[in-house]
């Protein structure tokens, strides 16, 4: 499993500049990876370019190997208003995979809210329902968009590492602003500067703390300043 | 709520007699021109009756015109909501025609389907089907990305989620396009009664117009008034039932 | 201070309703101003000497500026006289009496037609209405709620015949029902839509006939000139003058050797009639206006009015008398 760029360049329609410019980088084998980057770097546009595949807008600088499903959710999806979210998940999941709803419905924390609506519902679990949906799904590379926004530390720390536990064979591309969060549990971190930086796109890697860790203060202050540097 | 619109009708027909009687009285004018009370009540103890029943007739027609006017606006709407040659032609071509006057082709309706029931229901879904179409066009063709994206990344997108899902986010929307439809499909059929039918309260009106019975027509202003009223309330209940059962409370209790 | 805004007050009070009494009283028709004169339908060959009054100057010459107004569907030429906006005005005689049983203060001065326009055409080919039991099993179009219907069922009954020995069709604007042979027996106006159908029919080698009620006896008024009983009791010279010059330019009308005339002024106003079905409306409207030679325009068959009242009350169209006769100020028979 592995995809790589090749001097991938994206502008869009109506501006001069273009936002991505000339990125090469690899990631290879599964992981819970991450793209970091400050606002406005055009993280989400990548991972847009990223979720349409060789077909989309990114053409022929992406490559994928052994990744045929690229599954894209951010943080302002929302559910349909006209059932409960226990329905919705029920109709989205997999035969296979009811187990595995069970199991990330409580881990989540959301067994207590699968009888009310989406509109019901606070920021944080609607995020959460909607990774939820995703997670039952088949996929070989999930992209999460800010997908645990609103989201509280533990409960984020709680959600990042049952991932890892429970996906070790799929590849996880996890976009957030929240640096030492990515230096802690991230494999490769994927790190966007300005074009005008000059600095293209390198990959750092992170600490990739799983279950029972303990935690290296100095191990994560150098991740994080590798990761300040590269921006 | 249907209380408070059959008084707010009352209040404004009362208001409307009153200031003709005050014209009447100032200008010193017969009841061949402004009828008083007297002749008002004594028309409306003879003709009441029937003109309730004219306008539950013309009432049927509407509603009925209006529903098979809903059901071709969507059929259409959904099939125009693409941004295909075939979507943009509907488009235009919905946009186009509302500028007609529809009733000025119910002479021609009669004509070639006569009379009867069927002229009217079509003349009533005509009146209140273009605008119907447009907004029924302008939801159907607006993806909701929020919503649709995870139904399309996962290859579970179908026309008739797809359908569901615009016409419940926008279901504010489309029930205040329908219920001033209604309102459109009433007017309309009335007058569309009123140019050529043998039927219906827009009929009895022409019949008091050639006779410049202005009693009758104040009698049947005053049956159409509560009764689409009692119609409008009606169908506002209804709405309210359905955003209750369709949306979700968001008000608690404080306790 | 007080005081003084009490005084403003009923001053102004006072100064609005004079200016109200000023806008709502009748308006005085003395010499120099226009007299509005509405006439009951759109210009057409049934109006012809109304045009001629004021296109071939009658007005003009008897001293009075008068504006001959078209009517139509909205028109009614009775509420214009109270409402001031009309001086003379054209009514048939169910508006008349209509307006009485109300109320209105109306008075006939003419009556225009000697014989109502207003009959019945079928094909030549059906079985011919001799008598009145000839309409028995026929197929008969009326207008609900028009003349038509109150004639036809004064006719049934006369008849002894009920709506349940004829086929009443209900009439709207168009003829379809009657080219398609759908309704047999079809009411026109027969010196308008009767020349019109006429002449469609004839095209396609088909005759027809009219079938009158005045000739069963059943005398219905048509088309009079009228003027409210406050513009008579104030200005009787004005309503002399102006009725003088009107049934004047009505004998002119009718009268054949000044056709070509005629029919000139009446295709400046109704531009919409090919002019050979003009020609014979005008033609038809002749015996209808003046039957013989030894009729004066305008005379009032007063009889004719007493019969159109009491057919009124049979057919419940009024509740009660309203003793019409004595509203017929103009000459009669």
């Amino acid at each position: 499993m592995r995809f790589e760029c090749r001097g991938l360049t994206f502008t869009y329609p109506e501006a001069d500049k273009p936002v991505l410019e000339n990125l090469h980088f690899s990631m290879a084998a599964p992981g819970f990876n991450a793209v970091f980057g400050p606002s406005g770097v055009g993280k989400t546009s990548f991972a847009r370019i990223l979720a349409g595949g060789s077909s989309g807008p990114g053409g022929n600088t992406l490559i994928y190997e052994n990744i045929s499903t690229i599954l894209y959710s951010y943080n302002q999806e929302r559910l349909p208003g006209w059932s409960c979210t226990g329905r919705h998940l029920e109709k989205v999941c997999p035969s296979k995979n009811v187990d595995l709803k069970k199991e990330l419905i409580n881990i989540f924390n959301v067994e207590a809210l699968l009888a009310s609506r989406f509109s019901q519902l606070s920021m944080g679990q609607q995020n959460r329902m909607n990774l939820i949906r995703y997670l039952i799904q088949d996929f070989d590379l999930l992209i999460l968009d800010e997908s645990l926004a609103n989201v509280d530390e533990a409960l984020r720390e709680t959600i990042i590492l049952t991932i890892k536990e429970m996906f070790p064979t799929k590849l996880f591309l996890y976009i957030s602003h929240n640096l030492m969060e990515v230096a802690q549990f991230c494999k490769d971190i994927l790190v966007l500067s300005h074009p005008g930086k000059g600095k293209g796109a390198v990959v750092v890697q992170g600490q990739n703390y799983k279950t029972g860790y303990t935690a290296a203060p100095q191990a994560i202050d150098r991740s994080m300043l590798e990761i300040m540097n590269a921006v | 709520m249907l209380f408070r619109r059959i008084y707010q009708f009352l209040i404004v027909y009362c208001l409307g007699v009153v200031g003709l009687l005050a014209i009447k009285y100032a200008a010193g004018l017969s009841n061949y021109v402004i009828p008083g009370l007297t002749l008002i009540f004594d028309t409306a103890h003879r003709m009441l009756t029937g003109y309730f029943l004219d306008v539950l007739n013309t009432l049927s027609v509407a509603v009925l015109g209006q529903m098979v006017s809903i059901a071709m606006a969507f059929f259409v709407g959904i099939l125009g909501r693409k941004s295909s040659w075939a979507g943009s032609f509907i488009k235009v071509m919905a946009y186009n025609i509302q500028a007609y006057p529809i009733v000025a082709l119910a002479p021609i309706i009669f004509i070639l389907m006569g009379d009867g029931f069927l002229s009217r229901l079509l003349i009533a879904s005509m009146i209140c089907y273009f605008p119907l179409l447009l907004s029924v066009l302008g939801i159907m063709a607006s993806p909701i990305k929020d919503i649709e994206h995870f139904y399309i990344a996962t290859g579970r997108m179908r026309w008739q989620l797809e359908v569901k899902i615009r016409a419940f986010e926008n279901l504010n929307k489309l029930t205040t396009v329908i219920a001033g439809s209604s309102t459109l499909a009433m007017a309309g059929t009335i007058v569309a009664e009123f140019i050529a039918a043998d039927q219906g309260i827009g009929y009895s009106i022409r019949i008091a117009l050639y006779q410049s019975d202005l009693a009758c027509i104040l009698v049947a202003l005053f049956s159409i008034g509560i009764i689409i009223s009692v119609y409008q309330g009606i169908l506002e209940t209804v709405g309210e039932q359905m955003k209750h059962k369709w949306f979700a409370p968001k008000e608690g209790d404080l306790i | 201070m007080n005081q003084k805004i009490k005084t403003t007050t009923v001053i102004r009070a006072a100064f609005m309703v004079f200016c109200m009494a000023l806008f709502f009283a009748t308006a005085p028709a003395f010499a120099g101003e226009t007299l509005n004169y509405r006439l009951k339908w759109l210009f057409n060959t049934s109006v012809a000497g109304d045009i001629i009054a004021e296109t071939g100057g009658f007005f003009k010459k008897a001293g009075l500026d008068v504006s001959v107004n078209e009517g139509g569907a909205g028109k009614n030429a009775i509420k214009e006289l109270e409402l001031g906006y009309a001086d003379f005005g054209v009514a048939s005689a169910d508006q008349v009496i209509r307006a009485l049983e109300k109320g209105a203060d109306v008075v006939v001065l003419a009556q225009l037609f000697q014989v109502n326009p207003m009959q019945w055409i079928y094909r030549s080919n059906r079985p011919e209405i001799k008598a009145l039991s000839d309409l028995k099993g026929r197929h008969i179009g009326i207008t609900f709620g028009g003349n038509d219907e109150t004639i036809m069922n004064t006719l049934l009954a006369k008849a002894q015949l009920s709506s349940k020995d004829v086929r009443i069709s209900s009439v709207r604007f168009n003829f379809t029902p009657f080219l398609k042979k759908q309704v047999d027996v079809w009411p026109v106006y027969r010196n308008s839509q009767g020349v019109i159908l006429e002449e469609k029919l004839a095209a396609e080698n088909e005759q027809v006939k009219f079938f009158n009620p005045a000739d069963y006896g059943v005398s219905f008024v048509a088309n009079s000139v009228v003027t409210s009983g406050t513009m008579m009791k104030k200005h009787p010279d004005t309503v002399r003058t102006f009725m003088t010059a009107l049934l004047s330019a009505w004998e002119f009308a009718m009268d054949p050797a000044n056709e070509p005339r005629v029919l000139a002024q009446i295709k400046k106003k109704d531009k919409g009639t090919q002019d050979d079905i003009r020609q014979k409306q005008l033609e038809a409207t002749r015996p209808l206006i003046k039957p013989d030679k030894k009729t004066k325009i305008g005379v009032i068959d007063a009889k004719a009015w007493q019969q159109t009242e009491s057919i009124m009350i049979k057919e419940k169209q009024i509740k009660a008398p309203v003793d019409v006769t004595s509203r017929l100020v103009g000459p009669t028979q």
